[in-house]
């Protein structure tokens, strides 16, 4: 519950409150006098007795309020980091299985097991996920229907989870890249911005779009301000995403290079990395993570902390000249009886 | 009670003495450790079509049984100790999809609960709902993951297109071996299946003529294409398949709960199946040796001449 602007954890100790107000209707210290008159004016006595009383007020109402455990509830505050926000777009796609970076046709199509594309790029991307402390991921659900699956989070745990998921199981037969590409942009809606955003699509394929997606995506990602990056996962060693002079004629027309011819032209910024080998792969991932290191705004979730000891403070600093007071009267009292 | 002055003045200092040492331990006694026993869990949602049936309520409001299920999902989580850990899966064609492998539940609540809230049946990437062979996928992946999970797999049971008995999709693990609970979601009445358009709208309704009612196999085999002649067509529609889920959970070790009342069914149930793992917490002692002084000094100021005549 929250009073004064902490959080208590047992709330309803602060009812007992009144029962500080005790030693001032108590008279157990009192010593029995024949006739009070005979008692001398002592003002210094009065002031030492009140004192004593207020001493002990405030050491029972301190120990109630710790013991009711108030806390600083858990808060964000915004400070400046370094870093970028990130939207991971992963394929996961059938193709996704296929063994990554192979030389012979055969061994392209045989069931990979670790070294499938999609378990390397877990590898990858966790390793990535991991020197980026700063940055806020967000992971797109890419099917037939892509759904903003992991919005913008800070957590390391939720985003790292939320990508070895990805890497277990097999494939989806049907991909949407177009939708996905949407989905992405959406993820930084209604966000104010604090600094670089990018969409990291992750893939081994293409997708022809139509104009109409085409139109829409440019105007989004133009108004958004976003970045992509793209790191192409070759099935085949020679393939490139720029038309090169002896080029394969089956390679002329294939859609992954009608979306780099694409990326290019909506003006914003955009980098292809193709990934032939692992060592290209984890290259990409390390210029990605030199070049991405503008100011950020980051919020950082501040944990409740527990505040008890405030008021165990205030009770041990009450206590201590009520419990000596009560020490020398005992040994007064003891001395008179002697 | 009456004690001599002396007695009293010696009583008084001896308990304010306690009551300092008492305060002085509430603040630089450090926190001792404590086990407490975490879970590892892993929530596999039903989001196929007869999931949008509206026949479960919930707070005495009426809503579809994917609903319940999300919401079931989050009270489960809730009601976890600190140090449990919770992943999420889907579950549509006849597979299940796991989508976040379990997280802390406390540190992730909110990212859990992003998650879990844009479950919805547009994700789905076929339009069938082979129950058992979901719950085949979840248990092998769920062998995929450290600290093994127990499932918790929320379905209606609905099996499209239907299994016949004798055909049952063979079940190759060791039953048992992944713990596991199946949540039964679903009135006992047979209600139309909405279908659903691509934004997710709900877009008319299933009809007779447009699921299997038998099993394709089964159909193909003489006997049982005899066997199947005069059962009622009514697959279009769905209840909860109770006596179903009991037969797959007996396969696979699992347990079946029913429409569960409270999220406390399901842990009580999961503490028993499966082992539970031991989590050191700090446990600061403060709260009590704050209120034994707190007692102690009270003892002081009790107003006992209330009770007792006071004698010097």
């Amino acid at each position: 519950m929250m009073l004064l602007g902490l959080e208590w954890a047992f709330p309803l100790v602060l009812l007992l409150l009144p029962v500080a107000l005790l030693p001032w209707f108590n008279n157990n210290l009192d010593k029995t006098v024949a006739w009070t008159a005979l008692v001398p004016h002592d003002p210094l006595s009065r002031t030492i007795s009140l004192s004593l009383k207020v001493l002990s007020s405030v050491v029972i109402a301190a120990l109630l309020l710790a013991v009711a455990s108030p806390a600083i509830p858990e808060r964000t505050v915004e400070r400046f980091g370094e870093g970028a926000e990130i939207v991971l777009l992963l394929d996961r796609s059938r193709s996704m299985d296929d063994a990554f970076a192979v030389t012979t046709q055969a061994a392209n199509y045989s069931v990979a097991g670790d070294n499938s594309k999609r378990r390397v790029a877990k590898t990858y991307l966790t390793e990535f996920v991991k020197k980026r402390p700063d940055d806020r991921f967000g992971f797109v659900f890419f099917s037939t229907n892509s759904i903003n699956l992991l919005p913008l989070t800070y957590s390391k745990e939720a985003i790292l989870s939320t990508i070895e998921a990805n890497s277990l199981g097999k494939g989806l037969s049907d991909t949407n890249l177009a939708d996905a590409l949407m989905n992405s942009a959406i993820m930084f809606e209604d966000q104010p911005y604090r600094g670089a955003r990018i969409v990291l699509l992750v893939s081994d394929g293409g997708q022809l779009m139509t104009d109409e997606a085409m139109e829409q995506i440019t105007k989004r990602y133009k108004e958004m301000n976003l970045s992509i990056y793209w790191i192409y996962l070759k099935s085949r060693q020679e393939m490139t995403l720029e038309p090169s002079e002896n080029d394969n004629i089956l390679y002329t027309d294939i859609p992954e290079r009608k979306v780099h011819e694409f990326f290019k032209t909506i003006g914003v910024p955009y980098r292809a990395f193709e990934a032939g080998s692992l060592e290209e792969f984890s290259d990409a991932m390390d210029e990605i993570d030199e070049q991405q290191y503008q100011t950020l705004i980051v919020e950082e979730l501040v944990p409740h902390e527990p505040k008890a000891d405030w008021f165990l403070w205030l009770a041990l600093l009450a206590m201590l000249p009520l419990a000596s007071s009560h020490l020398y009267s005992y040994w007064g009292v003891r001395k008179a009886h002697e | 009670m009456s004690l001599s002055y002396p007695k009293r003045i010696f009583l008084t200092a001896l308990v304010m003495l306690f009551g300092l040492l008492m305060i002085m331990a509430a603040l630089w006694l450090p926190p001792v450790d404590r086990e407490v026993d975490v879970m590892d869990s892993l929530f596999v949602i039903d989001i196929t079509d007869s999931m949008n049936v509206q026949d479960v309520s919930f707070a005495n409001e009426n809503i579809n049984r994917l609903d319940w299920a999300k919401e079931y999902t989050r009270q489960a989580i809730l009601s976890m100790p600190c140090g449990s850990h919770a992943g999420l899966a889907i579950f549509s064609e006849a597979r299940s999809l796991i989508l976040m492998t379990p997280v802390e539940v406390c540190a992730n609540y909110h990212d859990l609960m992003q998650m879990l809230s844009q479950f919805q049946p547009t994700m789905a990437w076929a339009r069938s709902s082979e129950v058992s062979k979901a719950l085949y996928t979840a248990i092998r992946q769920a062998k995929e993951i450290t600290p093994q999970p127990t499932v918790v797999f929320l379905t209606d049971g609905h099996e499209a297109p239907p299994v016949h008995e004798t055909l049952f999709p063979k079940f190759t693990d060791t039953p048992g071996e992944v713990p596991g609970i199946i949540i039964g979601i679903g009135g006992s009445d047979l209600m139309p299946i909405p279908k659903t358009n691509e934004s997710g709208e709900i877009d008319g309704y299933w009809e007779i003529n447009e699921v299997m009612h038998r099993d394709v196999y089964a159909s193909s085999r003489g006997d049982a294409a005899e066997l199947n002649e005069n059962r009622p067509r009514t697959e279009h529609l769905s209840s909860q398949k109770k006596s179903h889920m009991e037969t797959v959970a007996k396969r696979i070790g699992f347990e079946f709960i029913s429409s569960p009342k409270s999220p406390q069914n399901l842990i009580k149930e999961m503490q028993k199946i499966s082992e539970m793992r031991q989590q050191p917490v700090k446990y600061d002692l403060f709260v009590w040796l704050a209120s034994i002084a707190l007692v102690l000094l009270l003892l002081v100021f009790l107003p006992y001449s209330l009770f007792s005549k006071q004698h010097d």
